[in-house]
């Protein structure tokens, strides 16, 4: 752009916008038709060029060149590169160990401004879900978000010890996820795998710490129909606090019904739900089963 | 089929867009009763569908029931079409475990309504006037019930009060329970076409109920649900919105859920922010510094996560100018300055999040602003301490 000719458009603009883009239209234009400078500009330049051509492809093969050196001189230096690759190795090894933490139960990450704790919920064996809480590390601590389902009573457990005993905090609300993650396990269980057995649907909570169905010990068979009623009134246990087996129907029970009735309260008391209907299901509703645990 | 039922079922069917006909009918239990041989309605006028379905509705005797649970399951899909109120529920420290058996909460919410209904209407309490967030503590006519259902009056009371109100159940997922109630009086049957819904997520203290102009009926809602679910006391939160989803997610904290693990295979450095300085090398960008503080500041305080979807925040303020500058006339008051800010936004928090990233605000923002999910209030009272 000419400096000279935009320095009129200090002062007032002449004739506004539109009349200044003509301007630079007309100009354009002529540009355009006159010839493109004079010959002897022509072949300077065009020597100009063609001396930076050469130039360029002269460093280019200077930068091949030591490229290639650079490659030569360090082959002989095998060493570092074994060291590198056994720190690499190192570095994977406590890398995959620090995930490997995980099963543990409780682990952790440091984060920019605490530290994200992970509780891996387990039942008899069986991994089950995570659980994450984000811990801020100030006075006073506290939990900056979490994926605990509502119903599990983090406040409380957080009033009680988060200020206090972080540990005793953390064990604490370890113990409600496990067993809530039991309790939720053994449920399904139940209704999955044992449907056959159940006469209606497994009332179930959120919480899974109430749990109420029918159901016969044969599928579909000559046994008769008991209703179980199991509650858990200790949110930190996978076995029910209190179990009551009853029968519907008009009819006296018979005393080895109420044989019967009586082993199944005990059964359900001390096994776990699941575990109770695979015995049913392998025949074994007896007393004889006490033993064998 | 009674005449107004049938116009019931003829007007809650004639709701539902065609496109969403057979996944709602689908839905409904009662569809299944009456045998229809259709499986898609394309191609098909709405009036004469409508027509066929309400035949075949009075055929097989639709109930009120079966009615209302198709508008409970319309209701679920169209959710925005109605403003929730959030309310809270406490206990007294130091109870039993929450057993919660939700055959006997049904039963129990049901028969408390009808009976507080009946009290109400029968011994009109002298109540002191609700105001918004005022904890609802149990009121005279509830008082009363609880004396009178256990002595004699409480057999001859359920035959005369079935139909003060009507209330439908729906269990829905992660364990909540949809109640539809239609209100109605001694002299009056339920009106069907202006329900109250409640939304409760039992084993927490929680629940959200449709906002309705029947100022009257809410504080026996809220009492019955609190004595169903063996709680002590309910309160309105200052939380209000149509998005249901959004209200839940941040009343239980679910809004966030990136979490740093080991197992992350993207550095958090390298993680794209929602704004990018553009990636075009003939673009420079002069106050870099600046832009990066701002963007380090919206994220601690807005995270990466997508924002729960709120519509409005309203703040009342009473209180007195400041001003460092000539005392005009707003600075010269005694009494406090009272007005009504509100904030609107298809996506509120969002919105917010965007203001100093684009220049528009400061950052930080001010923490009136920032504290909406944290503190579950959309809406505020703004004194001068």
């Amino acid at each position: 752009m000419d400096l000279a000719n935009t320095s009129s458009q200090e002062g007032e603009p002449k004739g506004g916008v539109l009349a200044h883009l003509e301007r630079l239209e007309a100009r354009s234009r002529k540009k355009f038709e006159e010839p493109q400078g004079t010959p002897a500009a022509e072949s300077a330049l065009r020597s100009k060029i063609l001396q930076l051509r050469r130039l360029r492809d002269q460093l280019r093969a200077a930068v091949e060149r030591h490229g290639a050196r650079v490659e030569a001189s360090a082959e002989p230096d095998q060493a570092l590169q074994d060291s590198e690759q056994a720190l690499e190795r190192k570095r994977e090894d406590v890398k995959a160990i620090l995930q490997a933490y995980r099963f543990t139960g409780l682990s952790g990450k440091l984060t920019s401004r605490g530290v994200c704790v992970c509780i891996q919920t387990a039942f008899q064996g069986n991994l089950l879900d995570s659980y994450f809480v984000d811990l801020v590390i100030q006075k006073p601590l506290r939990i900056h978000h979490h994926s605990v389902p509502v119903f599990i009573p983090l406040e409380e457990i957080a009033a009680k010890s988060l200020q206090t005993d972080l540990r005793h905090f953390l064990f604490s609300l370890c113990e409600h996820l496990n067993a809530y993650a039991g309790r939720k396990y053994q449920a399904d269980r139940l209704q999955s795998d044992f449907a056959a057995f159940l006469a209606g649907p497994l009332q179930r909570n959120a919480l899974c710490n109430l749990l109420s169905f029918t159901y016969k010990a044969e599928p579909g068979g000559q046994a008769f129909p008991f209703c179980a009623r199991l509650l858990y009134k200790d949110l930190t246990v996978t076995l029910p606090t209190d179990v009551s087996v009853t029968y519907e129907g008009t009819d006296t029970p018979s005393p080895s019904w109420e044989e019967q009735r009586a082993s199944h309260e005990h059964l359900l008391r001390t096994k776990p739900l699941h575990h109770v209907f695979a015995a049913f299901a392998r025949g074994e509703e007896r007393l004889e089963l006490r033993l064998a645990y | 089929m009674d005449e107004t039922v049938a116009e019931f079922v003829k007007r809650t069917i004639l709701k539902i867009p065609v496109a969403e006909m057979m996944t709602i009918l689908q839905a409904w239990g009662f569809y299944l009763k009456i045998n229809c041989r259709r499986t898609s309605t394309s191609g098909e006028r709405k009036e004469s569908l409508v027509h066929d379905l309400v035949l075949l509705c009075e055929e097989k005797r639709a109930r009120v029931s079966d009615a209302a649970l198709l508008d409970i399951i319309y209701t679920q899909f169209h959710r925005h079409q109605k403003v929730w109120d959030v309310f809270q529920m406490t206990k007294e420290p130091g109870g039993d475990i929450d057993l919660f058996d939700m055959k006997q909460f049904k039963s129990s919410f049901k028969k408390i309504l009808q009976r507080a209904l009946k009290m109400a209407q029968l011994y009109p309490a002298k109540e002191a006037p609700q105001s918004d967030s005022a904890s609802s503590h149990m009121g005279n006519s509830a008082r009363l019930w609880v004396i009178l259902s256990r002595g004699p009056f409480a057999c001859n009371m359920s035959r005369v009060i079935n139909f003060l109100v009507s209330v439908t159940f729906r269990d829905a997922e992660e364990n909540a329970v949809w109640i539809r109630i239609a209100w109605g009086t001694q002299y009056r049957k339920p009106n069907q076409y202006k329900p109250t819904y409640v939304v409760y997520y039992p084993q927490t203290p929680y629940a959200f109920i449709s906002s309705s102009q029947l100022r009257s009926s809410i504080p026996l809602l809220g009492q019955a649900l609190t004595i169903a679910s063996k709680h002590h006391r309910i309160v309105k939160m200052d939380f209000r919105s149509r998005y249901l989803d959004s209200l839940k997610a941040i009343v239980f904290e679910q809004y966030n859920q990136t979490f740093e693990t080991h197992n992350a295979t993207t550095p958090l450095q390298e993680r794209s922010l929602g704004l990018d300085i553009n990636m075009d090398s003939r673009i420079i960008h002069e106050n870099r510094i600046e832009k990066d503080r701002v963007q380090k500041i919206t994220e601690e305080v807005f995270g990466d996560y997508p924002q729960p979807r709120l519509e409005f925040a309203q703040y009342k303020l009473e209180t007195k100018f400041k001003s460092d500058l000539n005392r005009g006339i707003l600075a010269e008051r005694n009494e406090p300055l009272r007005c009504l800010v509100k904030f609107s936004s298809p996506n509120l928090l969002e919105a917010l999040k965007s203001l100093a990233p684009a220049g528009i605000a400061d950052a930080p923002l001010s923490p009136l602003l920032t504290c909406i999910p944290k503190k579950r209030m959309n809406y505020f009272k703004i004194k001068d301490k």
